[in-house]
């Protein structure tokens, strides 16, 4: 009976749900490491920045160790400190590349959008091998009309604090418009440029800024 | 600006090695300030900027050596802004990234993609200062030409 209900939670339709408090982790190990591995990937993901600041001073202190003197005459104890912070913070670095190695992080869309449009270029280059095959770079130019020409004052200034990463919410703050107008702009961009995603509005943007009027927006899925 | 070839810069470069003007491009600030505070201890020039977006603008307004580019960023994230750059320029590009990403399909990870949309180097975050040093020096001591995905 227990089995039963730790099956059909297997099966939930979603699957991303998180799991009841009497899910008993001992019985099913798929469920439990995809748990731990996100834990660990998010772990591992917020430690990273803080830890590379942190590695990159204690790093320089370390290089510099000959020239610290301690004022109160206890020198050499002073750079044993310093050495051993160092050291820490090398265990602390390798442990986190163990982490990133192990662990699978569930990657933000946009990039997995850039990921997966790199892996099909790759499929397709290797998959066959004598150069002709469907490659996504070689999709006729469907570009032409799409232009920020046609973008009002107002869709331009959108388009362009998008770009910058603005979420909707910084965006409609930052032009002291309520966050449904801002929405309403950046649809209508969108639209517009034929975007299907922020990363392809984004790329759009950067490729009329650029002059160069060539899109990359991702093939068609 | 002032754009050199890459020959008459070399030139110009062989008194001191350290002057290599650096642009830094990650979201995290506290990565951003301890990179400026170190890499201007070891005479480098740093500009900072926290968005992809910004930071390719830059680039197209004033002259760099080296472009340091984390990975995963909000708005554009390095991989597009890889391409970006290579559209027109061959500036030597590090990317950093603590980020590992497998798939089923064994693809490889983020810095292999990185190199294979034309970084020059991939670093692993979190780095040390020797690690970060070399690999400017590295990306200066030969000019690096355009890494396309041919290989």
């Amino acid at each position: 009976m227990e089995k039963l209900t730790a099956l059909s939670l297997l099966q939930a339709p979603d699957a991303d749900a998180p799991l009841p408090d009497d899910f008993e982790f001992g019985r099913i190990p798929a469920a439990r490491s995809r748990v731990a591995s996100e834990v660990g990937a998010a772990m591992a993901h917020e430690l990273n920045g803080p830890m590379t600041a942190l590695t990159l001073y204690v790093a320089d202190l370390y290089l510099r160790k000959s020239w610290i003197v301690d004022a109160n005459g206890d020198t050499e104890s002073l750079r044993r400190i310093v050495e051993s912070a160092f050291r820490e913070a090398e265990r602390i670095c390798s442990l986190l590349h163990r982490m990133g190695d192990t662990f699978e992080a569930p990657i933000p869309q946009e990039t997995a959008v850039a990921v997966a449009r790199d892996a099909i270029a790759w499929w397709s280059r290797t998959a066959s091998s004598d150069g002709r095959s469907p490659s996504p770079d070689n999709r006729p130019a469907d570009d032409g009309n799409r232009s920020a020409k046609t973008l009002t004052p107002r869709e331009r200034e959108v388009l362009r604090l998008v770009s910058e990463g603005c979420s909707n919410k910084q965006g409609a703050k930052q032009l002291s418009i309520s966050y449904r107008t801002f929405e309403c702009h950046r649809a209508e961009v969108m639209r517009k440029l034929g975007a299907r995603n922020t990363a392809e509005l984004v790329r759009l943007a950067l490729s009329d800024q650029s002059g160069s009027g060539t899109s990359t927006a991702p093939g068609g899925n | 600006m002032d754009i050199s070839p890459p020959q008459a810069r070399s030139e110009a470069r062989e008194p001191a090695q350290r002057l290599a003007r650096v642009l830094v491009v990650d979201d995290d600030e506290s990565v951003t300030a301890a990179i400026r505070t170190i890499l201007a201890r070891h005479g480098f020039e740093t500009e900072i900027y926290l968005r992809a977006y910004a930071g390719i603008r830059a680039l197209q307004q004033s002259a760099f050596d080296v472009v340091l580019l984390d990975i995963f960023m909000p708005g554009l994230n390095g991989l597009d802004a890889i391409e970006h750059i290579r559209r027109n320029s061959s500036i030597p590009i590090i990317a950093m990234s603590g980020f590992c990403l497998r798939s089923s399909a064994g693809y490889g990870d983020c810095l292999s993609l990185a190199a294979q949309r034309g970084a020059t180097c991939c670093i692993r975050k979190p780095f040390q200062t020797a690690q970060l040093i070399e690999a400017i020096e590295r990306s200066q001591s030969s000019f690096y030409p355009a890494q396309g995905s041919a290989s």
